[in-house]
C-alpha cells in the first residue's frame, strides 16, 4: 500500500512540475463558464423553470460539470497509448506491483493536483464572479463519496480505452469517442433533465451518468432526500464494482498479447 | 537446483506484411497476410547463484525477447523458464521483487522528477527499510560519486549519468538476479569502464547473479566467465568464456590507409607481411571500404605492434585505425565451426 502512495505522491510532484499548464486550464475554463452563462441566460428568458430546473440550478449544474469534468481529466488513455507504443510499459512491468492499481494512483495523484489547481480557483469563481446560490443540503454530506466513485468510474473508461491499446496500438478515434459519448450521455454538458424522457430513463441506467449528473444532483438539488440520493448512489457503486471487475478481467486477457518491440 | 533454469523456451510473433507506398498501406487495412517471426526457438539453459553471463548476439537474434519472458514482461509460448523454482510470468509480482531489470535503451525512474524521489518512490515500492536504504544509496555514492545528482531531474542527466542511475535503482531491493540489457549502449569509454567495475564489484559483494546482453565484446571479455551465444532465436554456443576468447579476443582488425591505393596494394602488403612474419602467421589481408585496407591479425600468433611496426616503415600510410572483432563476425566463426 506504500509503494502506491509513494507513486500517487510521484503523480502530485510531477503535476507541479507542469505547473504552467495550470493557469490555461483556468482561463479556458472562465471563457467556458462566460459562455455557458450568456447561452443559458438567454434561454431562460422567457421562462423561471425549465423542466424543473431554474436558471440558477442549471447553470450551477453546468459549472460544476465543468468544474468536475477538469478535475477527472487525467489523460491516462493517452499516457497508456503512448507508454505501449513506445515500450516503456515494460518498466512498470518489472516492478512488483499491480499493473491497474498503478495506472489508478497516479490519476488519484493528478486528480489531487487538479483539485487544487483548477477545481478550487473555478468553485471561488462561481461563489464570488457569477454570484450562484448554493444551498446546503442532505446531498452535500454525501457528494464527496459519489464523487470519489464518479473518479474511479471516469478512471476505469480511461483504464478500458488505454487496454485496447494492447490490440489497436492506436487509440486517437476510440478515445475521442469516448470523450464525446461520456460528455454528452454523462450530463457535463446539458443538465440531464433536458433530454426526452424516455431516453432520460435509459441513461439512468447506463454508467456515463454516473460520473457526473449523480454527484451534480446532490449538489445542485438540496432538496430532494434521501429517497432520490440512495438509489443513485447504489446505481453508482453497481458500476464502480462492475467496471473495477470487467477492466481487471480485460487486463489479463490483453497483457497476453503484448509485444515490446526493440530495445 | 540451479537459480534459473530455462527449457525449450519458445515465442513467436505475428506481424503482418506491410506493403510499400500509400496505396500498399490502404490495401494493408484489409489485409490479412500475416507472416510468422520466431524470435526465440527452443533455447534451453541453466545459471546458477552467482553468475556473471553474457547473452550474447547479433541485433535481432532475440536476446531482448528472452530476457523480456525471463523477467515475466512477455510469455513465452513454448517450454518452460523458473527463477528461483518459478516462472516468473505466472507470478509476475512476487518474482519482480527478487529480479532486477536495466533496459539500456529506457529508463525506470520517474522523467520528469529529481533523481532521489525516483529513489524514494522505489523503496516503497520493493519495501525496502530506511537502514538498507541509506547503505545502499551510500555504497553507490562511493561507486559512481551520484550524490551531486540528486536535485536534478531525470530527463536532464547525461545518458551515462542516467544509467548510473538505472543501475542503482535496479540494485535497490538487493535483488538475487539483475539483468541487465545493453547497459553500455552509447555510453563513452571512461563511463563503460565504471559502469564495469561497479557491476563485477556488486556481483562479488553480494552474489547477484547477472545476465548481461551487449553489444560491446569489451563488456562480455571483462565481465563474463560464461557466454551465451545466440543467433535467429537459436542456441549457438553455451559455455566457459576462454573458448570464445581465441575469437574475438585475440583478433583485431588493423585499418590501414594507403597513399597511391591501386589493385597491386593488397597483393603487394600481403608478400611484404608474409616475407617478414612467414606463413602462418594469422594476418589476412582484406579490402574493405573505398581505399582502406584490413589486416586481421590474431594476436595470439603475431603481436599487433610488430605487424603496424613493420606496415608503417615500409608503406605510405596515411591513416590507421584498430578495431575489434565485431558481434556479427564472431557469430560468422562460430557458424564456421570455430568452437566445434
Amino acid at each position: 500500500m506504500k509503494g502506491y502512495l509513494a507513486v500517487m505522491r510521484g503523480s502530485i510532484m510531477v503535476g507541479v512540475v507542469y505547473r504552467f499548464g495550470f493557469i490555461f486550464s483556468i482561463i479556458g475554463n472562465v471563457i467556458y463558464l462566460g459562455v455557458a452563462y450568456y447561452l443559458w441566460k438567454s434561454i431562460y428568458r422567457h421562462a423561471d423553470v425549465i423542466r424543473g430546473l431554474t436558471f440558477n440550478e442549471t447553470f450551477l449544474y453546468v459549472a460544476l460539470g465543468s468544474a468536475i469534468f477538469i478535475l477527472l481529466k487525467t489523460y491516462m488513455d493517452w499516457i497508456m497509448n503512448y507508454e505501449i507504443r513506445e515500450g516503456s510499459i515494460a518498466t512498470y512491468l518489472i516492478k512488483p506491483i499491480d499493473f491497474g492499481l498503478y495506472m489508478l494512483f497516479t490519476s488519484f495523484g493528478s486528480v489531487l493536483m487538479n483539485l487544487a489547481a483548477i477545481t478550487i480557483p473555478t468553485l471561488l469563481m462561481l461563489l464570488f464572479v457569477f454570484k450562484v446560490d448554493f444551498t446546503l443540503g442532505p446531498g452535500l454530506l454525501i457528494f464527496p463519496l459519489s464523487l470519489f466513485m464518479a473518479f474511479l468510474i471516469s478512471f476505469y473508461f480511461d483504464y478500458f480505452v488505454g487496454l485496447l491499446c494492447f490490440y489497436s496500438e492506436s487509440v486517437w478515434g476510440i478515445s475521442t469517442v469516448k470523450d464525446i459519448v461520456v460528455t454528452v450521455f454523462s450530463g457535463a454538458l446539458i443538465p440531464l433533465q433536458f433530454f426526452p424522457d424516455a431516453m432520460q430513463r435509459i441513461l439512468l441506467w447506463l454508467p456515463f451518468q454516473a460520473v457526473y449528473h449523480t454527484p451534480l444532483m446532490m449538489v445542485t438539488r438540496p432538496d430532494q432526500g434521501w429517497e432520490v440520493f440512495l438509489p443513485m448512489l447504489l446505481v453508482q457503486l453497481f458500476w464502480t464494482v462492475a467496471l473495477f471487475i470487467a477492466t481487471r478481467m480485460f487486463y489479463n486477457q490483453a497483457i497476453k498479447v503484448l509485444r515490446v518491440s526493440g530495445g | 537446483m540451479s537459480l534459473i533454469h530455462v527449457r525449450n523456451l519458445s515465442k513467436h510473433f505475428k506481424v503482418l506484411n506491410r506493403r510499400e507506398g500509400l496505396g500498399g498501406a490502404l490495401r494493408d487495412l484489409f489485409s490479412g497476410d500475416y507472416r510468422t517471426v520466431e524470435a526465440v526457438a527452443d533455447i534451453s539453459f541453466d545459471i546458477e547463484a552467482g553468475e556473471i553471463v553474457g547473452y550474447i548476439g547479433p541485433n535481432g537474434a532475440g536476446k531482448s525477447t528472452t530476457i523480456k519472458m525471463m523477467t515475466g514482461i512477455l510469455k513465452p509460448m513454448g517450454g518452460l523458464i523458473e527463477i528461483n523454482g518459478l516462472p516468473p510470468y505466472e507470478n509476475r509480482i512476487r518474482q519482480a521483487q527478487i529480479m532486477g531489470v536495466v533496459f539500456g535503451q529506457r529508463t525506470q525512474l520517474w522523467w520528469d522528477l529529481p533523481v532521489i524521489e525516483s529513489f524514494k518512490i522505489l523503496k516503497e515500492i520493493y519495501k525496502v527499510d530506511q537502514k538498507t536504504f541509506d547503505e545502499h544509496m551510500g555504497m553507490f555514492n562511493e561507486l559512481a560519486g551520484l550524490k551531486q545528482l540528486y536535485s536534478q531531474q531525470v530527463r536532464t542527466l547525461s545518458l551515462g549519468q542516467r544509467m548510473l542511475c538505472d543501475i542503482t535503482a535496479s540494485f535497490l531491493h538487493n535483488p538475487q538476479v539483475v539483468f541487465l540489457d545493453e547497459p553500455t549502449i552509447g555510453l563513452d569509454v571512461s563511463v563503460k569502464a565504471k559502469m564495469r567495475s561497479i557491476i563485477k564489484e556488486l556481483n562479488q559483494t553480494r552474489n547477484t547473479t547477472i545476465i548481461l546482453t551487449t553489444h560491446d565484446l569489451g563488456d562480455v571479455e571483462a565481465l563474463c566467465n560464461r557466454i551465451i551465444i545466440i543467433d535467429k532465436g537459436k542456441l549457438l554456443y553455451d559455455g566457459d568464456i576462454k573458448k570464445v576468447n581465441a575469437l574475438f579476443g585475440a583478433y583485431r582488425t588493423l585499418k590501414l590507409q594507403v597513399d597511391n591505393f591501386n589493385e597491386t596494394t593488397l597483393q603487394t602488403l600481403n608478400e611484404k607481411l608474409t616475407e617478414r612474419f612467414g606463413t602462418g602467421h594469422g594476418i589476412v589481408v582484406g579490402e574493405s571500404e573505398e581505399f582502406w585496407t584490413d589486416v586481421t591479425i590474431d594476436q595470439a600468433r603475431t603481436p599487433l605492434s610488430d605487424v603496424l611496426n613493420h606496415v608503417m616503415t615500409n608503406f605510405p600510410v596515411s591513416d590507421v585505425r584498430i578495431v575489434e572483432i565485431s558481434m556479427e563476425n564472431v557469430v560468422r566463426k562460430v557458424y564456421d565451426g570455430a568452437l566445434s
